[in-house]
């Protein structure tokens, strides 16, 4: 082993993990930001900042890099002062928030460089200007009856929140819940979960009334602005009560809270009593404490990070392994030729079969390994738009089905921008504004449907909105106005065919430019992104009823299944999700249009494209007399028939990409080893299709323009 | 790498791609491996070469610029294989069974390079080694320098093979320069 290297490469890794770690905050304080311009309180966003940064320190200090990891522990300091309301959130703590990060950013910067010279006196003495002001929030618990067991086992924080709460008149309510033992964790994660876009949830503590061993009974606090009946809707289908907690007669006005308790929030006696209030249930008390550190601990534990390039290379290995196991049976087979290695062939034959299921076990495992749910990507989407909706003036609801659906992570990765862009269009185009819905008859809330669910080996996603709807006829007139089809084609275009016009490069029906979307860049970009990524897109829309995308996509980039044909020499794969069907060429049946060659297939017309001459290989010795196979490909609603020599049959194929310095060359989605030593190209179908009959529309475009 | 305090001639870019040890008194040692193209005998630096592979079969690349042969797999990449006498503009010889693939890491990617015949590694002395620049004349933009290996010490005792295979003139070649383009 080479120690350099490795600790190259662990040096690596920790840079990597600690700029995901800011990228992250640079993303939620942002959000912050929008909040604090809102005057909306985020107690769980600044959370997640204080843990990355708590976490960031941690990895600072595991890597001895102790100017982050002072740096981390100052901002550690004034981000625990705002979540504990000891110093406010304004513009000015947001700024120096912000040029923390920026602070962080360059001495990684730096660290990369292998230097380690960034100045943060400057810094560290703006952030002491504010923690050394901190104060303590003056809402005053003892608005309300919560009881000595309660008030006295709150940790600093829940404290906090619960003043920050009462300043802000938000009332608290008291949910008595019971779960089972072994079901408690997950069982709290859900109730947290359905009660996050009504509530906040304070706290929770055991209870005295538990009789049976196997069930717990929690209190819940709560601090929701939310009705009654509402929350008991959301949070009670768990056999639980929900009732306000009784304020006290005599405190409604806000009084001052005593000196001493102002100055020290933990001296009232609570962390002397509450372990023998909690009686025999104590064990299962997570300890909110500590709790954040554990929880991050324990997923450590349960969890590696691995970088995708890795699991690419275990799956080359794979590969190589499954040509290696190809060569041992042909090895097999000349064995059993041999009469007298009878039973050793025999053997062998069964030691094979048995590495053949184990290799096929691993290759699945690798696979599995790369998948990641989609709500992922949704976190990120619901998170735009509210943005969007409300820059907009427009009021939105999102419903999420299928967020578990799982995909290829590199997939997950390149969605995000595709299905971003729809939204964005959903919300600008597609809803109304809740006035012209009223007058519409229809809610004022316009709603937005993300669905996700697993078809074969494919996923489909679809975006559904319930506002506009598209107009086929305007949609139509548009693209003739832009010179993007001819009048003589749009008769030949049925009511799904005019609405992927709006996917044609250069169309925008939006008159206005707006922020968000009709900036050009459209439609055709995402059905590009979608493409690579070998799906395709659909649409469908009614005027007035709403718009539904659906993309589908392959499950994993890594291994799929081809269509492996010969062209002249050469042996090619074309991936199946882009095949349709494949026939022998009849040349009787080819005609021709405007210079191009088309057949028939069932009534319909098909543009042929000789792949050969598209590739401008060397003509074939053998004339044009041989047998032909067409191979029809669709994408979208555009057809195309490439022709090739011969069909040798469908595999499973893992994809390659081609070195750098073919990054030019267009028609090739990448190579595969076929494992016979030969390495065959992957034919980008929907680059050719996009290739091939853009330059047939050109040439009607052309010809309607002269 | 070398060592940073030594004063040389020598410019950086030979430092970097070579493995230069200061075990002589006349300065750094520098490691080439030569092989022919055509009629020529040119050089690279050895510590940029990863492997030298036998041609396997080469899968012609449609659309891509000439002098890409094609792409081979090894050990489970997709390995772009160019051929280096194209690239030079040289006579092509037909692939026979001396024909060799050079590996080599360039800025982004691991390329093979074709040439005819590989010959053998030479250690070459500061002094042994003339830089591009002050050659003159019209050199190509490839070319780093010449090498001028005093034959005593690489002949020793010689086969007749071996003495084919020596070279009296290296074309130093810069790797970087030949694969970003």
């Amino acid at each position: 082993m080479r120690g350099g290297d490795d600790q190259d490469s662990v040096r690596e890794e920790f840079l990597s993990e600690a700029q995901e770690i800011v990228e992250t905050l640079s993303r939620d304080l942002l959000l912050l930001d929008q909040a604090q311009k809102e005057r909306r309180d985020d107690p769980d966003l600044l959370n997640d900042i204080f843990r990355a940064v708590h976490t960031l320190k941690g990895l600072a200090g595991m890597f001895g890099m102790e100017r982050l990891q002072e740096l981390a522990h100052t901002l550690e300091n004034l981000l625990d002062d705002l979540r504990l309301g000891r110093v406010d959130l304004t513009q000015e703590t947001l700024d120096v928030l912000f040029e923390g990060v920026e602070n962080i950013q360059r001495i990684l910067a730096r660290a990369e460089a292998g230097e380690d010279d960034v100045d943060l006196t400057g810094f560290a003495e703006a952030v002491d200007r504010f923690t050394e002001a901190a104060e303590v929030p003056t809402g005053n618990l003892d608005e309300y009856e919560l009881g000595e067991h309660v008030t006295s086992v709150l940790t600093e924080y829940e404290e906090h929140r619960m003043r920050t709460n009462i300043e802000q008149d938000i009332p608290l309510y008291r949910l008595q819940v019971a779960f089972a033992l072994a079901s408690i964790d997950t069982a709290l994660e859900d109730l947290k979960l359905r009660a996050k876009p009504f509530a906040e949830l304070i706290t929770y503590l055991p209870s005295m009334d538990g009789d049976d061993d196997d069930v717990i009974s929690l209190e819940v606090l709560l601090a929701s602005s939310a009705e009654l009946e509402e929350l008991r809707d959301v949070l009670c289908g768990t056999s639980g009560e929900l009732e306000p907690v009784p304020r006290k007669q005599s405190a409604r006005r806000p009084t001052m809270v005593p000196e001493d308790e102002r100055k020290n929030p933990q001296s009232a006696p609570k962390k002397a009593q509450p372990r023998a209030q909690a009686g025999p249930v104590e064990e299962v008390v997570p300890d909110r404490g500590g709790g954040a550190d554990a929880l991050s601990l324990r997923s450590v534990a349960n969890s590696v990070r691995v970088n995708i390039h890795k699991l690419d290379h275990l799956m080359n290995v794979v590969g190589e392994l499954a040509i290696v196991r190809s060569a041992v049976a042909q090895m097999i087979e000349k064995i059993r030729e041999w009469p007298e290695l009878r039973s050793l062939s025999a053997e062998l034959h069964r030691i094979s079969r048995s590495f053949e299921r184990n290799l096929e076990e691993l290759q699945d495992g690798i696979l599995d390994v790369r998948m990641v749910p989609l709500g992922q990507v949704f976190d990120k989407l619901a998170r735009v738009i509210r943005q969007v909706a409300r820059d907009n003036g427009k009021e939105i609801g999102m419903t999420v089905k299928g967020a578990e659906t799982e995909v290829d992570k590199l997939i997950v990765e390149e969605l995000s921008d595709p299905l971003m862009h729809l939204i964005r269009n959903a919300i600008d185009h597609g809803i109304e504004t809740p006035a012209q819905r009223e007058s519409r008859g229809k809610p004022r809330q316009g709603t937005l449907r993300l669905v996700a669910y697993q078809k074969g080996n494919h996923v489909l996603i679809e975006v559904k909105d319930d506002g506009n709807g598209m107009d086929s006829e305007f949609l139509l007139q548009t693209a003739i106005a832009r010179g993007l089809i001819n009048d003589d084609v749009s008769r030949d275009l049925g009511r799904d065919e005019l609405f992927n016009l709006i996917f044609l490069p250069g169309f925008s029906t939006t008159e206005t430019v707006t922020d968000l979307s009709g900036r050009g860049v459209g439609m055709d970009v995402v059905k590009t992104n979608i493409s690579k990524l070998g799906g395709i897109i659909d649409v469908q829309s009614e005027v007035g009823v709403g718009t539904t995308f659906t993309i589908t996509l392959p499950i994993t980039l890594a291994i799929i299944s081809a269509l492996v044909v010969k062209l002249g020499a050469d042996t090619y794969a074309i991936p199946l999700a882009n095949v349709q069907e494949a026939l022998m060429l009849e040349p009787a049946g080819i005609r021709t249009v405007e210079g191009r060659e088309v057949m028939t297939l069932r009534g319909g017309t098909l543009p042929l494209c000789r792949l050969d001459e598209l590739f401008r290989m060397q003509p074939p010795p053998r004339g044009r007399v041989n047998k032909q196979y067409v191979v029809v490909s669709q994408l979208g609603n555009r057809r195309l028939g490439m022709v090739v020599d011969s069909l040798l049959g469908q595999q499973d194929i893992v994809i390659k990409a081609l070195g750098r310095s073919l990054s030019s060359v267009r028609g090739f989605a990448g190579a595969t080893d076929l494992g016979d030593q030969h390495v065959a190209l992957v034919l980008d179908t929907p680059q050719i299709l996009e290739e091939v009959l853009a330059s047939v529309e050109r040439a009607k475009f052309v010809e309607v323009t002269t | 790498m070398s060592d940073p305090g030594q004063k040389s001639m020598v410019p950086g870019v030979l430092r970097a791609g070579s493995v230069a040890s200061p075990a002589h008194a006349d300065g750094a040692i520098f490691e080439f491996l030569a092989f022919r193209l055509a009629t020529e005998t040119y050089a690279l630096p050895l510590a940029g070469v990863q492997e030298i592979l036998k041609p396997p079969y080469i899968t012609e690349v449609p659309r891509s610029a000439r002098e890409v042969l094609g792409i081979v797999s090894v050990r489970g990449h997709v390995t772009t294989v160019i051929d280096l006498r194209r690239r030079l503009r040289l006579p092509e010889p037909p692939i026979d069974s001396r024909t060799r693939i050079l590996l080599v890491a360039a800025a982004e990617e691991v390329v093979g390079l074709l040439v005819d015949n590989v010959l053998q590694v030479y250690r070459l002395y500061e002094d042994e080694v003339e830089i591009a620049s002050t050659v003159g004349g019209d050199m190509n933009e490839y070319v780093m320098g010449i090498g001028r290996p005093r034959a005593v010490r690489t002949l020793g005792r010689s086969t007749s093979h071996e003495r084919e295979n020596v070279a009296d003139i290296l074309i130093l070649l810069d790797a970087q320069s030949l694969l970003t383009r």
